[in-house]
């Protein structure tokens, strides 16, 4: 009874971890479309929560090209961007000697190319009545948090970040390598952000910080930095609105690929070729110990043969005894 | 009733044979290609302006008209001069640079231009896989559809790496080669490298002066066996230099070379001679036309070219192309790739073959002008750059002047890997220096170095373009000799299925043969033996079937013959 069960448990699980590879392996059809098509239907989503409200739409754009809100962005900006994590400015001559500070509005851009881009402090998208909690979330990006996952370069410290809809959402982006990173997120609503972008983007190590509002339905949106290469080589992630929406596919751990590398194992040495080389070795070099541990497995071998021989007797040799007497009978 | 089944069969036999044989005296027909079935591109890549072929002014920066099809986007130029600190930020914005790209500061001479020079470089993967969709991001094609797996030194950019977020093609900063960097002699440089690669990297100076080590800032060699270590993915490190010396040299990676500067992480370093408000274009992105020489140049010369020759081997630049974990990569590359197996299969000028070299690597000439023409040859075997129609001299090998009075002329320039060559192009129409005016040719004349993985006309080919051989919008004038040079700007002229000579006759007599109508040879024979068998066969049976009747008449003849024997016995 015991055995059986342990057989099923045991099958079940080959099973089951068989499934998972599979599942890893073989990304469900469902979830196989790029993020630009996700952005499409997100873009869609949104534009169809608009169209319900088209006055509170005029609203917010006209919010958008009111230049009296420059002087709040401003004062964001200040705080935004921290100069004191900023190490290596002593090493780097010139660039204290000149200032350039870029503010557009909803693009801030500082002399270190330290960037604000499609910032929203207060236009409420026109799918929520009011802000429905206030969050600050602080992302780390660097190449070390690539090392939990095998196979990538650069990472944020965690992959998914969540908030509930119209959420007013502070990001506090902590780049920690000595190169840029972004933070780029895509597929919000057009009429609040421009191309559906937010985006902060520092050379590390620094922090910069950006508000958004999030729109009101269950969504997920693409975090990314678009550097050549940092999204696809690991540095991807979500932000979950509410319930969520479609996985973005592809995120370190988290999601699964689209498309998968083939691996093979290498040939590498091993540790245990080594013992085997050393044994070669051994084999010539030290001759008597090695016939010593010879006639050892010998002797070994001479008692098992020993303590075999009553099994050896008890088996029966019936066919032998058969065949015996059936000799041709004699015609003689 | 056989006998029917027999003769229809030998009558269907025969007027196969007869169909067989009329179909044998004609050949297939000519099949053209349609030009509306060819992807064609415009000649001149309509994402850039033709206003930025005229001479301007920028930020109080003067810019040399530049008449080819794609020159260089003048803010670049302004932002180059002045550095990204001291352009307005209007101009800033137009460059797609990072403000602290190119920082310019404090005139240590007096002598009217900055001394202090910090160069920022990130490293870019152009045509590199996908883990989310079977393509390559961000694309860079150096022909039409031909879109090698390359690295690049990029200036530090700022934004996104695709054009936009609707595109897979790579912002204009990323691109092949990397950038022209110039500076002056006795400017204090630094070019701070920020690997934003996932790969280790570094920079060595070929030919620059720059010290072994730098108290602050480690080995300055860039190689990791002698002078550092690789620089790790999200590092940066800063290579200080002031150059005793001018001269045209090379910079490139030295980590794993044998693969890295043939993945395009390559360029040149051109140290100027020192001269008072000498305002240098630190960077010239896309190498060619130097559209704000230095000084001493113009002293001497009306223009200055940058020519980059470089190769690449596709099977290497595929190996980005195949994995996205960077372990894989780095396996195929380190211990997979053998370059002693490899052969180059594209060669680029300024990154870019034949027929995009058209766009924005013709050198444009007047009569009487004298031009610089600073050439490197990054690629891994030794190249013959032959120029149509005029002799040049060399001047300068490896960045140091050749004595004046022993310096030679020549019309083919051999150069090594890492060799530069300064030459000056004289267009004297005195037969020997110049030919006179028109439309030459400038390429390497090892004949692969004009083809694109094998497929002529392609490589690094372009051309010395008298003004008066050009047309408005850049390109070299050839429609008087009824030649279309429309063709090279498809992708399926490099994917081989454009018959190159369709469009020579009327009637297209070396356009591409159609298939044969009808049978092929082997199997009309077979089929021939086969029937002849079938009828071979049916003959035995009928023969057979009959056999009885034949034996009854044989045997009454027997008889009949017998009879009158036996009669007469």
């Amino acid at each position: 009874m015991i055995k059986t069960t342990t057989i099923l448990m045991a099958g079940i699980f080959v099973f089951s971890t068989y499934a998972a590879a599979q599942t890893q392996a073989k990304p469900d059809e469902h979830k196989h479309h790029d993020h630009q098509k996700q952005q499409t239907q997100a873009d869609q989503h949104d534009h169809a929560h608009h169209d319900h409200s088209g006055h509170s739409m005029s609203q917010d754009t006209g919010h958008a090209v009111d230049h009296s809100k420059m002087d709040h962005s401003e004062h964001e900006h200040d705080h935004a961007v921290d100069h004191s994590t900023h190490t290596t400015q002593s090493t780097e001559h010139g660039d204290m000697h000149h200032h350039h500070h870029m503010d557009h509005g909803d693009h801030i851009m500082d002399h270190e190319g330290t960037m604000i881009m499609g910032q929203n402090l207060d236009k409420l998208p026109s799918s929520c009545k009011s802000i429905s909690e206030e969050v600050e979330i602080t992302v780390r990006a660097g190449r070390k948090y690539s090392r939990n996952f095998p196979g990538t370069a650069f990472a944020f410290d965690q992959q998914q970040w969540r908030v509930k809809p119209c959420a007013k959402v502070t990001f506090h982006f902590m780049n920690e390598d000595n190169i840029r990173h972004q933070f780029m997120m895509h597929g919000l609503p057009k009429y609040l952000y421009k191309y559906g972008m937010f985006h902060l983007e520092v050379t590390g190590p620094k922090t910069v910080s950006g508000t958004i509002i999030v729109p009101g339905g269950d969504d997920t949106f693409l975090v990314h930095c678009d550097i050549s290469h940092h999204m696809e080589k690991g540095m991807k992630a979500q932000l979950v609105v509410g319930n969520g929406g479609t996985d973005i596919p592809s995120i370190p751990g988290l999601t699964p690929y689209n498309r998968i590398d083939t691996y093979e194992a290498e040939n590498l040495p091993k540790l245990s070729d080594k013992e085997e080389q050393s044994k070669m070795v051994r084999q010539i070099t030290q001759f008597t110990s090695n016939n010593f541990q010879t006639y050892g497995m010998m002797l070994i071998g001479i008692l098992l043969g020993l303590l075999c021989i009553p099994l050896i007797k008890k088996i029966p040799f019936p066919k032998k005894k058969v065949e015996q007497p059936t000799p041709p009978p004699s015609r003689y | 009733m056989p006998i029917r089944i027999f003769i229809t069969l030998l009558a269907f036999c025969s007027i196969a044979l007869t169909a067989a044989a009329q179909a044998a005296s004609k050949l297939p027909e000519t099949v053209k290609v349609n030009p509306s079935a060819l992807t064609a591109e415009p000649m001149c890549d309509p994402i850039i302006s033709p206003a930025w072929r005229e001479a301007q002014e920028i930020d109080g920066v003067k810019i040399d008209a530049s008449p080819v099809c794609s020159p260089d986007n003048p803010a670049w130029i302004a932002a180059a001069v002045k550095g990204t600190n001291n352009i307005s930020m209007d101009t800033l914005m137009k460059t797609g640079l990072s403000p602290d790209a190119i920082i310019k500061t404090d005139d240590l001479d007096g002598d009217g231009d900055p001394d202090r020079i910090v160069i920022k470089l990130e490293i870019m993967e152009l045509n590199g896989k996908s883990p989310d969709f079977p393509g390559i991001v961000p694309t860079f094609d150096i022909a039409p559809g031909v879109q090698p797996g390359a690295w690049v030194f990029a200036p530090k950019t700022s934004g996104m790496s695709t054009e936009n977020f609707e595109s897979v093609r790579a912002n204009p900063l990323l691109r092949l080669p990397s950038p022209v960097i110039r500076v002056e002699v006795g400017d204090i440089v630094q070019i701070v490298l920020e690997n934003t690669h996932y790969l280790p990297h570094s920079i060595h100076l070929h030919g620059v002066d720059h010290p072994f080590m730098h108290h602050e800032h480690g080995g300055q060699d860039g190689v990791p066996q002698t002078s550092e270590m690789e620089l790790m993915p999200g590092e940066r490190r800063i290579y200080q230099f002031q150059a005793r010396q001018p001269g045209t040299m090379f910079y490139h990676c030295h980590v794993q070379t044998h693969t890295h500067l043939a993945m395009g992480l390559a360029g040149m370093i051109i140290v100027e001679e020192n001269r008072p408000n000498n305002w240098l274009q630190t960077l010239n992105i896309g190498a060619g036309h130097v559209r704000h020489p230095s000084v001493a140049v113009k002293e001497q010369y009306d223009q200055e070219y940058d020519l980059h020759y470089h190769a690449m081997d596709k099977e290497l630049g595929e190996i980005i192309q195949k994995y996205n974990d960077p372990r894989l990569i780095a396996r195929d590359m380190n211990r997979r790739y053998d370059i002693t197996d490899a052969t180059e299969d594209y060669y680029t000028l300024n990154g870019l073959s034949f027929p995009y070299t058209l766009r924005e690597s013709l050198i444009i000439v007047e009569p009487d002008q004298k031009i610089k023409l600073r050439m490197l040859n990054s690629g891994g075997e030794l190249i013959a750059i032959h120029t149509h129609g005029h002799h040049a001299t060399i001047t300068h090998y490896d960045g140091v002047e050749h004595n004046p009075v022993a310096q030679i002329m020549r019309d083919v320039f051999d150069m090594a890997p890492a060799q530069r060559l300064d030459l000056k192009l004289e267009t004297v129409n005195d037969g020997k220096h110049s030919y006179g005016e028109g439309d030459w040719l400038i390429h390497d004349h090892r004949e692969k170095g004009i083809t694109t993985n094998g497929m002529a006309e392609g490589g690094s080919m372009s051309s010395i373009v008298y003004k008066s051989y050009l047309t408005e919008n850049g390109m070299p004038k050839v429609s008087h000799f009824g030649i279309d040079l429309n063709k090279y700007f498809t992708k399926e002229y490099y994917e081989r299925r454009l018959p190159e000579w369709q469009d020579l006759d009327e009637w297209s007599s070396l356009g591409s043969p159609g298939e044969r109508s009808g049978l092929d040879d082997a199997t009309e024979t077979s089929l021939i033996y086969t029937a002849a068998g079938l009828l071979i066969g049916l003959l035995i049976y009928w023969i057979f079937s009959i056999r009885e009747r034949i034996a009854q008449s044989s045997s009454s003849l027997v008889s009949r013959f017998k009879s009158p024997k036996g009669s007469k016995q």
